[in-house]
């Protein structure tokens, strides 16, 4: 409506102590008032009574579903997601809510549930959100919440897409205090976030590409990635700072497999400077080849043809289980190999390796359970079983008083 | 439940692998002129772009390929709906007595999958690595769970008292743990009279275990009996031989994968025919559990080897 006074649409709900009013904002008229008091009949119309005095009848939404449904929305708000995010989480939450399988569930596991909708909402919208981030949000066991995670999964058949590494990238380094000068960021450390980014990127599809990746932990290898990219950036001044330094100058937590990450990606572009005709001279290390990185990453693709052999991938696990004997002497001319790659023209070198995940080129010795004997597989749990083969797991009358003696059984 | 990493872990308790829904296959099969006798054989090369996963469909010819993807679809769909149950405990034999028919006794089930029509060649026997087109890798078994109801009440102080090996800590777990050495298992006995049997590396181990702690709760003076022995869970591995990409794995069989590196190493393969749960990891071990009989664990593996075959090459 329009105020009768300045014919202003800006009509506001206020009260005045206890009393509703209808009030014009522009020049303060007061189109109507609630009763000072109210009657039970009345109550549908006003709403004045305090919620433990009502009925309850109009509730369509527990106490529970409403505080989850909150919970859910300040989430949204402080990761700060897009609109969309937030009604598409709350409807899984409410459909999860409602679904015999978390019905019952404890209210610790509830509030877990409203995080996996948030979490699977940004996945499907590819908006890179990790685990560890919403676990650290809801102060959860990260266990608990995959447990959770995997079951909404399952039981409202919801489809996840992977998460984009690139995405993650992107949003982890974002979060990095490197980019503007600070007090605690000195300035040879300073440097561009495009710059970073982009060479960030390059370097995970290289790790992509040699292994480095897949079943991994996705966050440590992008810390890693993102501190060689950032070193090789100006290496003079940061080949000295160590990956625990940088990541407290960036001001984010250094990930333990982080450092491993590291060493792997060192060999692998040590075996790629290999290749490099005019770095053969040097005699590179992990550091110095760092300086090296952007020519490394511009010839990747030749680089790691030939620095890695690409047999048949079946082979060459054969091969790598003796680790340390060649096998192909090093071939003068392509096309001279023996025991090498059918496909001709690579360079069959000793200090050549198969392109294989770490898992395979380290293999860690195990106990192999042998198969099933002869006389095992003959079994038919059938046979007939001894008195004194049972006996021998019984307790002799004398053990039995000792036993009773030295243990007070409770 | 809480997730733990377990790549060497391989007796998976029962509860981390809630199987899903069964969803009864059961379509005609034409045969091509008795080519297809086994069941393990696999269906023609398809083409590269093919991306819907067959592991849900029998044998299949030529002019049915085109009708696959609207029905891999439309069976998908109908799984992510509520499907009712199928009760397919029933095709295993009930067994009440210590002389019953063993595990091995080919179910119901398999028998109506096959062709009506009599091949010019015979059947061929269902055992893996028979056909030609099969990978010629057997899964091993390497872990039988199984219950078995000793159907009297049981008092559980009193076995942990008079048996060597038995371990009994009421507050941390309401079940004597025994182990025996020969076959070597640990079991779960219940004051109920319910125990659980696992370890084995056959169902006949399981079985022949199993009947060994009845003896021993025999010998300790109750009036055990061996009712209703199933085969709960049977868990196998084996390996491949070669690196997978399980980030394209999991793009190109969505609907059946779940690879979350955040979480755990290996992708989570929930196969629909046969019902059966695949960890696959990148160095190529894979590990099959959920089945009741061991024909399903090596079925499983034939349908999955194809598949893991296309993401051998990196490029």
């Amino acid at each position: 409506g329009r105020c009768p006074e300045c014919g202003s649409a800006a009509l506001v709900e206020d009260s005045h102590y206890a009393q509703q009013q209808l009030v014009c904002a522009a020049c303060g008229c007061v189109l109507a008032e609630g009763l000072l008091t109210t009657t039970y009949s009345d109550e549908q119309h006003l709403r004045e009574v305090a919620y433990s005095q009502s009925t309850g009848q109009k509730e369509q939404l527990s106490r529970c579903m409403q505080r989850g449904i909150r919970r859910v929305q300040d989430l949204c708000k402080v990761l700060q997601l897009p609109s969309v995010f937030e009604e598409t989480a709350v409807g899984y939450f409410q459909r999860a809510l409602q679904h015999p399988a978390f019905h019952l569930v404890s209210l610790e596991k509830k509030e877990l549930l409203g995080g996996c909708c948030v979490f699977v909402t940004c996945r499907q919208h590819s908006w890179p959100l990790t685990m560890g981030t919403i676990c650290s949000l809801l102060y959860a066991k990260q266990e608990l919440f995959a447990g959770v995670y995997l079951s909404v999964q399952k039981e409202l058949g919801i489809s996840v897409p992977a998460l984009s590494l690139a995405d993650l990238v992107k949003t982890h380094l974002s979060s990095f205090h490197l980019f503007r000068r600070a007090e605690d960021v000195p300035a040879p450390f300073v440097e561009g976030e495009e710059q970073v980014v982009a060479r960030t990127l390059q370097v995970v599809e290289l790790a992509s590409e040699t292994w480095l990746v897949t079943g991994r932990h996705p966050v440590p290898i992008v810390t890693a990635a993102a501190f060689l990219s950032w070193q090789s950036l100006r290496p003079a001044a940061r080949l000295a700072c160590s990956l625990a330094r940088f990541c407290e100058v960036a001001g984010i937590p250094l990930p333990p497999p982080a450092r491993l990450r590291l060493r792997e990606l060192h060999e692998i572009l040590l075996r790629m400077a290999a290749q490099l005709a005019w770095l053969r001279v040097f005699h590179l290390d992990k550091k110095t080849v760092v300086k090296h990185l952007g020519d490394l990453l511009q010839h990747r693709l030749v680089l790691l043809r030939n620095a890695f052999s690409l047999q048949d991938a079946e082979e060459q696990h054969g091969e790598a289980q003796g680790e340390g004997s060649a096998g192909c002497p090093p071939a003068a001319e392509p096309g001279q190999e023996e025991g090498c790659s059918l496909e001709g023209k690579r360079q069959c070198d000793s200090s050549q390796r198969p392109l294989l995940p770490p898992c395979l080129i380290h293999p860690r010795k195990r106990l192999r359970t042998a198969a099933l004997s002869e006389s095992d597989a003959a079994l038919t749990g059938d046979e007939p079983i001894s008195d004194s083969e049972i006996e021998q797991y019984l307790r002799g009358p004398q053990e039995l008083r000792a036993f009773r003696k030295a243990k007070a059984w409770q | 439940h809480a997730f733990s990493p377990f790549k060497d872990d391989l007796s998976a308790s029962p509860q981390l692998f809630t199987p899903m829904s069964p969803y009864d296959v059961d379509l005609p099969i034409q045969t091509e002129d008795g080519l297809f006798g086994s069941q393990f054989n696999q269906p023609k090369e398809l083409p590269a772009d093919f991306s819907v996963d067959l592991s849900f469909l029998p044998d299949i010819t030529q002019d049915k390929e085109q009708n696959l993807s609207e029905d891999g679809h439309e069976m998908q769909e109908k799984l992510d709906g509520s499907v009712s149950r199928n009760e397919d405990s029933g095709t295993f034999v009930n067994e009440s007595s210590l002389s019953c028919p063993d595990a091995s006794q080919p179910s119901p089930e398999e028998s109506s999958v096959c062709p009506p029509l009599t091949p010019m060649t015979p059947m061929t026997p269902v055992t893996p690595a028979s056909a030609s087109e099969s990978s010629g890798i057997v899964p091993q078994l390497q872990n039988i769970v199984s219950t078995v109801n000793l159907a009297c009440k049981l008092d559980l102080k009193n076995i942990a008292l008079h048996a060597r090996n038995a371990e009994y800590n009421p507050k941390r777990f309401a079940a004597v743990i025994m182990r025996i050495r020969d076959p070597r298992t640990t079991a779960l006995i219940f004051s109920s009279g319910k125990m659980v049997c696992t370890g084995a590396k056959s169902e006949e181990q399981s079985r022949l275990a199993a009947r060994k702690y009845a003896r021993v709760v025999q010998k300790l003076g109750f009036p055990a009996k061996f009712l209703d022995f199933k085969i709960q869970n049977m868990v196998g591995s084996c390996d491949v031989r070669f690196p997978i990409r399980l980030e394209g794995l999991v793009l190109t069989h969505q609907q059946f994968s779940s690879y979350e590196p955040e979480l755990f190493p290996g992708l989570i393969y929930r196969m629909v025919k046969p019902r059966i749960v695949l960890l696959i990891f990148v160095s190529g071990k894979v590990v099959l559990t959920g089945a009741k009989e061991r024909s399903e664990i090596y079925e499983a593996f034939e349908n999955i080897y194809p598949i893991l075959k296309g993401f051998k090459k990196a490029s």
